[in-house]
């Protein structure tokens, strides 16, 4: 009944010829909405939809500052060009790789870290603290440090492997060794992020179904199993989405510790990216990539919202 | 205080202020100098001009340790028309590209038509260097090339001449390594790193055997040559020449690993001779340096280095910027840069200079080497050229390919740039 009084009140207000600037000062709800929302939707419009929509129009031109040429639309060129281009297809695969590799890793590490924090502890600081710490680390800084922590002669790593007796290796001399020193250092930085969001998952799961288990009888592990592990899905899953999408982003560690060698065997494709616009400023090619990986975390992000609302 | 005392004297500060800058009309310069090349000693330079042109203010930018790192950042600045620099230090293969991409503003106009005898003074490679179709697009800094360091004290112990070919100093750092029984004592050392050094790794030999690879704008890629150099390298650190992480070798890692007494010969730019004679080096007073060995039956060759000065095309005050850059590029400048920095110079008479000689005795011998250094291929694209090559050198020197493989894919690769 409400609604429908409204409506005719509006619809009376707008017949009775007042100007149209009175319906700013007496807003029904929907314009105010639209108010409300105005501000948000420019900005957004100014930070990320003209931008997306100038890089895709941007991929489609044939721009490269060091022709001097100016910028001349050159149709899907760029895309052909990157089909056959042995690197792109290689740093997608690394890409790939590590998202598959890093992204369970991190979250195991990242489940396993969230229980050890949940345990009732006295002191609850130091155990939250150095679980923040290496995310709290900015990207750049893990990878510069971890390289030093492999690097065959004064590294860390090599040093201890050597006080143990096995002879260790040149970590950055060899493409598959360097690819698991990066994924190791991509796991460490960003198991503590799944860790926070899966330990405040943990931490509303009510203690009341543990007691009534075990009164039921059932051990630690079928407790894991049964309660706490279907409890978690929501937080893991929004973990996963974060982390996946990061994943495909990879830049910092790889960049930082292996400027993607030995050769470009570990090399990602938001570097070629980097290298195709801010090296060889080659814009067009640049953001033909781009909109690939665009495309490539929508369609993750995609997937993972229909299991979320396959779920609900 | 009353408000009004207090109004009254913020006016004053104010009036004072606005006509104190209005009778200077200071002009103020920021220049990106490379952290690498003694912004101290340029500090001193710039102190001089300003003491001549008092209405000049010059300010210095550093950033980045390595020639990409600084390319990096200057592109990034340059991309975005920012006007905040003004006049910028280029690596010799840059001035082509930067003017390709309309960065730098020529020098014609202040040189006037006498432009070409302005260029003649310099050496000739870098009066080519920073010339792109008749236009003066940069002024050189200081010249540069690649040289061979050598332990004198251990080659006069083992009675060793200076090696001449890349055999006789792979025989000879077997010889001295055998003998000297040191783990830590490498007998070469050069850059392996997928950094803009391992681009003229692969050239020296390359150009040793008497090849090109780029002429007249086109590609003349000798895959034989290729090959050849790239084993030569492999086979260093295969015999245990050169250590296994060779790949791991930055150009500084080249100058600390045979400032700390661990290396018998490196490759390595002029910059390394000043450090390794410093109050903390291991080898002070033992170190000699030679021009580089040629391949079996080549001509030596070594890699053109130096650094331009350009004027940014985004610059509010490109007048000024390029009177300074007169001064910088001049002899007197050189001179007193080669005195305080031991930067090679980019006139030939400066080489011979009495006060010159007397500072750094083995300019003399260094001439002849910059006079002979071929330059890096100068096109615009050069950052993929050199991101191919460097790529590939990294990538043998791990084992990821054989030279063959190698050679293969970097005519592959370059043929899609340099079509």
């Amino acid at each position: 009944m409400a609604t429908a009084s409204e409506t005719t009140l509006v619809t009376t207000h707008n017949e009775s010829g007042t100007k149209w600037w009175t319906r700013f000062l007496d807003p029904s709800e929907r314009t105010l909405a639209v108010l409300l929302l105005m501000p948000a939707a420019l900005l957004l419009t100014l930070i990320i939809v003209y931008p997306v929509c100038r890089l895709i129009w941007t991929s489609f031109q044939s721009l490269s500052l060091t022709s001097g040429l100016p910028a001349t639309f050159a149709g899907l060129e760029n895309y052909t060009l990157m089909l056959e281009d042995p690197v792109f297809w290689e740093t997608t695969w690394n890409t790939v790789l590590i998202t598959l590799i890093t992204v369970p890793g991190a979250l195991f590490v990242g489940l396993a870290l969230a229980l050890m924090a949940n345990l009732p502890f006295n002191v609850k600081w130091p155990v939250r603290l150095s679980l923040l710490i290496p995310w709290a680390l900015p990207l750049s800084f893990a990878g510069l440090i971890f390289a030093w922590f492999f690097h065959s002669e004064y590294g860390v790593v090599n040093d201890v492997l050597r006080r143990i007796g096995i002879e260790g290796v040149i970590w950055f001399n060899s493409a598959n060794w360097a690819f698991a020193a990066i994924c190791l250092t991509i796991v460490w930085k960003t198991s503590s992020f799944m860790a926070l969001i899966i330990l405040a998952g943990l931490q509303t799961i009510p203690r009341s179904l543990y007691e009534a288990a075990d009164v039921d009888g059932a051990g630690r592990l079928r407790q894991f199993f049964e309660i706490t592990l279907p409890l978690l899905k929501p937080a893991i899953v929004v973990a996963l989405i974060f982390r996946t999408i990061t994943a495909l982003q990879t830049f910092d560690i790889p960049f930082t510790m292996t400027r993607g060698g030995p050769g470009t065997s570990t090399a990602t494709l938001a570097m070629y990216i980097h290298q195709n616009t801010v090296d060889f400023l080659d814009l067009g090619y640049g953001s033909a990539l781009a909109v690939v990986m665009f495309a490539l975390s929508m369609g993750v992000t995609a997937v993972y919202l229909r299991m979320i609302r396959a779920k609900g | 205080m009353t408000l009004k005392t207090t109004m009254t004297l913020l006016l004053a500060g104010a009036a004072v202020t606005l006509s104190a800058s209005v009778a200077t009309a200071q002009t103020n310069l920021r220049v990106f100098v490379s952290s690498q090349h003694r912004p101290d000693v340029w500090r001193k330079a710039f102190d001089m001009y300003e003491a001549k042109n008092s209405n000049v203010k010059v300010t210095i930018e550093t950033g980045g340790n390595t020639s990409e790192q600084q390319a990096q950042y200057l592109n990034t600045v340059m991309t975005a028309k920012d006007s905040s620099l003004d006049i910028m230090i280029l690596d010799v293969i840059r001035p082509a590209q930067y003017a390709a991409a309309g960065w730098t503003v020529p020098f014609n106009e202040v040189l006037g038509s006498d432009a070409a005898n302005y260029m003649k003074r310099y050496l000739p490679a870098y009066a080519e260097a920073n010339t792109v179709d008749g236009k003066v697009v940069a002024l050189p800094a200081f010249a540069d090339a690649m040289f061979l360091y050598y332990r004198k004290d251990l080659l006069e112990k083992h009675g060793i001449q200076p090696p001449q070919t890349w055999d006789e100093l792979a025989a000879a750092a077997k010889k001295v390594t055998d003998a000297e029984k040191d783990p830590n004592l490498q007998g070469l050392s050069f850059q392996g790193k997928a950094i803009e050094g391992a681009v003229c790794t692969f050239l020296l030999p390359y150009w040793s055997m008497g090849k090109q690879l780029v002429s007249d704008g086109k590609l003349s890629f000798d895959k034989d040559a290729a090959v050849k150099s790239l084993k030569l390298w492999k086979d260093f650190v295969d015999q245990g020449v050169a250590k296994k992480n060779i790949a791991e070798v930055a150009t500084d890692d080249t100058r600390k690993e045979f400032q700390s007494g661990n290396v018998l010969f490196a490759v390595n730019w002029s910059y390394a001779w000043g450090q390794f004679q410093g109050a903390e080096s291991a080898v002070k007073d033992k170190v000699g340096v030679v021009k580089l060995p040629a391949v079996q039956g080549g001509q030596p060759a070594s890699c053109l280095g130096g650094w331009e000065w350009g004027v940014s095309a985004y610059s509010s005050n490109k007048t000024e910027a390029q009177k300074l850059v007169q001064y910088l590029s001049s002899p007197e400048t050189s001179e007193f840069m080669a005195i305080n920095a031991s930067l090679l110079p980019q006139f030939p008479e400066v080489y011979t200079d009495a006060d010159v000689t007397k500072a750094v005795p083995w300019f003399a011998n260094a001439k002849p080497v910059v006079e002979t250094a071929k330059a890096r291929p100068v096109t615009p694209r050069y950052n993929e050229v050199s991101e191919i090559i460097r790529t590939t050198v990294n990538g043998v020197l791990a084992g990821q390919s054989t030279p063959e493989e190698g050679a293969t894919q970097m005519e592959g690769r370059l043929r899609r740039v340099l079509r």
